[in-house]
């Protein structure tokens, strides 16, 4: 179809030790149709086969490859590259984060702020003995635009408040803790709202709306958080 | 594992983004506004002499020029804090966060032409003596 350059970050934990990475340059005929994953197996196959990535599932569900392609957050199994509209395309690891090898980045941190806002149903009462707990539609319908996340990334690695503050719950996180906070059959608020009600938590974000720009999904993490806010300001009132 | 890896590329710049670069650039060139109008206005406690003198400073043609910097400021950050409160507040404010920017910062410009020309024209007649 065409011929198109990419400029693809590296970095080579035994080779390049020491240094802050590397550009490599890859001229590739993209055929009708690539997305950015298709680019990047091309020359992991066919030209240069140390190119390290993530991937499972090549159809935006299992969230690997959350990569910056060029300057802005996305998967790269969702990019189409006739989309982008440049002939040269750069590609980078997630920022934020340490970098493995290329564009594999360290997520630990990502997950350990998941497990911090108790991202599961929290419930005392037991459940009804004849039947599992019911949801009105109404209480279900709070939840669109909440559960959808693939834990990709994107969102996270895309806030320059998380940039500057290792500590921060980041967007993620705290969409996850509003997916349960905003459940009805959840009773976990007391105990989550100790850990999101905090100067890391809630409160940091400057709403600055780049996990809304980056989400491959097109949730909201920014109206997530505005809502836990209203949430912890009508529990302190 | 890199701690610090380069960057090819910055970060693409959203409308978010440069809404709140600008809202801290402004909020602090306002906190220094602040330090320099309490100096100014210490001046008081030295009598009518002292602070006719810092007065007549502070009227100089350049200070006229970025009194007209301050209104954009405090306008700016007036405007854009308010975007913020009806995104923090109002049930559908944070998805339509850019319209309610655009519409924040057309009625800032309208204020500021009204509040800025006359300002402009005040500092030309000072320019000419
Ligand atoms: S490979 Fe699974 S989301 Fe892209």
């Amino acid at each position: 179809m065409a011929e198109y350059l990419f400029r693809i970050f590296r970095y080579d934990p035994e080779k390049d030790e020491g240094t802050k990475g590397r550009v490599q340059e890859y001229k590739v005929d993209v055929q009708e149709g690539w997305t950015l994953l298709d680019v990047l197996v091309h020359i992991k196959w066919f030209m240069d086969g140390t190119l390290t990535f993530r991937r499972a599932c090549s159809h935006g569900i299992c969230g690997s490859c959350g990569m910056t392609i060029n300057g802005k957050n996305g998967l790269a199994c969702e990019t189409q590259i006739k989309d982008l509209g440049t002939q040269v395309i750069t590609v980078e690891p997630l920022r934020g984060f340490r970098v493995i090898k290329d564009l594999v980045v360290d997520m630990e941190p990502f997950y350990d702020k998941l497990y911090a806002v108790k991202p599961y149903l929290i419930t005392y009462t037991p459940p009804p003995s004849d039947r599992e707990r019911l949801q009105s539609p109404e209480d279900r319908k709070l939840l669109d635009g909440k559960y959808e996340c693939l834990l990709c990334g994107c969102c996270t690695s895309s806030c320059p408040t998380y940039w500057a503050d290792k500590d921060f719950l980041g967007p993620c996180a705290l969409l996850k803790a509003a997916k349960f906070s905003l459940d009805s059959r959840d009773e976990g608020w007391a105990e989550r709202v100790n850990v999101i009600d905090d100067k890391h938590g809630i409160w940091r974000c400057h709403t600055i709306f780049n996990c809304v720009e980056a989400c491959p999904k097109d949730l909201n993490p920014t109206k997530a958080i505005v809502e836990l806010r209203r949430m912890a300001l009508r529990g302190r009132l | 594992m890199l701690e610090k890896p380069s960057v090819i590329r910055h970060y693409r710049w959203h409308v978010g983004t440069i809404a709140w670069l600008l809202h801290r650039i402004t909020g602090l060139l306002l906190i220094f506004y602040l330090v320099l109008h309490i100096w100014v206005i210490h001046h008081i406690s030295q009598g009518p002499a002292g602070f006719n003198k810092v007065m007549g400073v502070v009227q100089t043609p350049i200070f006229l020029l970025l009194e007209i910097g301050l209104l954009g400021c405090v306008l700016y950050h007036a405007f854009n804090g308010l975007r913020i409160i009806v995104i923090e507040f109002s049930k559908e404010g944070v998805e339509a966060h850019k319209q309610i920017y655009a519409a924040m910062m057309a009625v800032a410009i309208i204020l500021f032409l009204i509040g800025g020309v006359p300002m402009f024209i005040h500092f030309l007649h000072a320019l000419a003596g």
